[in-house]
């Protein structure tokens, strides 16, 4: 099992032009912007787990990422 | 390479990766004003590294590589140490130098590239940590400074040798213990930028990676002084979170903690008189350029 990113759709602010995860994941093309639903998901089979996202995004105070197990 | 020999055979489409069919239709070559704003939004140019978790190089690497202003004719010179586990998972053009020699194998390349295309802007930009910069190849990053070769040399500055288990370079800080230099260093960092502006460069930039926007400027500014007046160096703090004792989500923390005013990554740059000029001259024209737009783009009668 690995521990990988998770972002809650009513918490991520990104139809509001937030885009600290996307831009602080040290992995590319990992976590993206869905430009239909207008919020940020993460491409599991490419997350390392490294909770950097989960840090910028509560530092935010936006607490929109958790860490989950797959 | 020019955009168009991306483009696949349609009837080769469906047996070709994934990530290159991805390439092909949404990454940013040929695109004008490229830059950190596409990052999440077009396929980016490096593609599952082999990086630790949290590794602020990769950071470094994904805003460098958005950044390039002429991505499709670039080539990059790697080094041995992390950044050469990296170049296999690039889109760009690179080479593997042996460990210290990368920026003569630049100097080689740069001139041969402006002789094969003299009509056409061949960038080099040489991307190496602080060993093969500023230890083993301090010669060779010297000597293509004083010949004023036209490429931009980038290093990432991790302050140790990392994946040889943390020995000290020249660009560790005074009195850092490390796993193989319990003692502590014994000598000050070496002031590269200094050492770097005294030899010749046009720019020279230090920063961190905490700012996408920034590291865009800078790397464009870089890279086109170096097309037309000599070399530039931008040294970037990209820490090695496991030999400093850092979680992996620590490593963006630690760089905002190392670029306050008065510490050893805050933010500096040296231009010279010739390369200002020049910035300024390319500022006027884009404003003159988009403001021609709008001309042309307003309805006829408002002005």
């Amino acid at each position: 099992m690995y521990a990988v990113a998770f972002v809650e759709d009513e918490k991520c602010i990104a139809n509001k032009g937030c885009r600290l995860c996307i831009l602080y994941c040290p992995e590319a093309d990992t976590l993206k912007f869905d430009p239909v639903k207008k919020k940020a998901y993460v491409v599991e089979s490419r997350c390392k787990g490294c909770e950097l996202c989960v840090v910028v995004c509560n530092n935010a105070k936006h607490n929109a990422i958790t860490m989950v197990m797959r | 390479m020019g955009k168009n020999n991306l483009k696949i055979c349609s009837d080769l489409e469906d047996i070709m990766p994934p990530e290159y069919r991805e390439l092909v239709a949404s990454a940013t070559y040929g695109k004008e004003n490229r830059g950190w704003k596409d990052i999440g939004s077009a396929k980016e140019l490096i593609e599952e590294h082999s990086l630790c978790a949290g590794c602020p190089e990769a950071i470094a690497f994904r805003y460098v590589l958005a950044s390039l202003p002429n991505p499709e004719d670039t080539v990059m010179v790697g080094s041995t140490g992390c950044t050469s586990l990296v170049f296999p998972h690039v889109a760009v053009h690179n080479i593997h130098s042996l460990f210290g020699n990368q920026n003569a194998v630049a100097s080689g390349l740069k001139r041969a590239l402006k002789l094969r295309f003299p009509d056409r802007e061949k960038d080099v930009v040489v991307l190496a940590g602080d060993g093969a910069t500023v230890d083993i190849g301090l010669d060779m990053t010297l000597q293509a400074w004083f010949r004023q070769e036209k490429f931009t040399t980038i290093c990432f500055d991790n302050e140790l040798y990392a994946n040889t288990g943390g020995q000290e370079s020249g660009l560790t800080q005074k009195g850092f213990v490390m796993k193989m230099a319990p003692q502590g260093k014994q000598f000050n960092k070496v002031r590269m930028p200094e050492i770097a502006r005294e030899s010749g460069c046009a720019y020279v930039a230090i920063l961190t990676v905490s700012k996408p926007n920034l590291v865009e400027r800078v790397l464009k500014n870089a890279v086109l002084i170096a097309r037309t007046i000599g070399p530039t160096y931008i040294q970037i703090y990209t820490p090695c979170i496991l030999e400093i004792g850092k979680q992996s989500m620590e490593g963006l923390q630690e760089m905002r903690d190392a670029e306050g005013p008065n510490d050893r990554f805050a933010f500096r740059e040296f231009i010279t008189d010739e390369a200002k000029a020049f910035l300024a001259d390319m500022d006027e024209k884009k404003k003159a350029a988009a403001a021609a737009k709008i001309g042309t783009a307003a309805p006829a009668g408002v002005k």
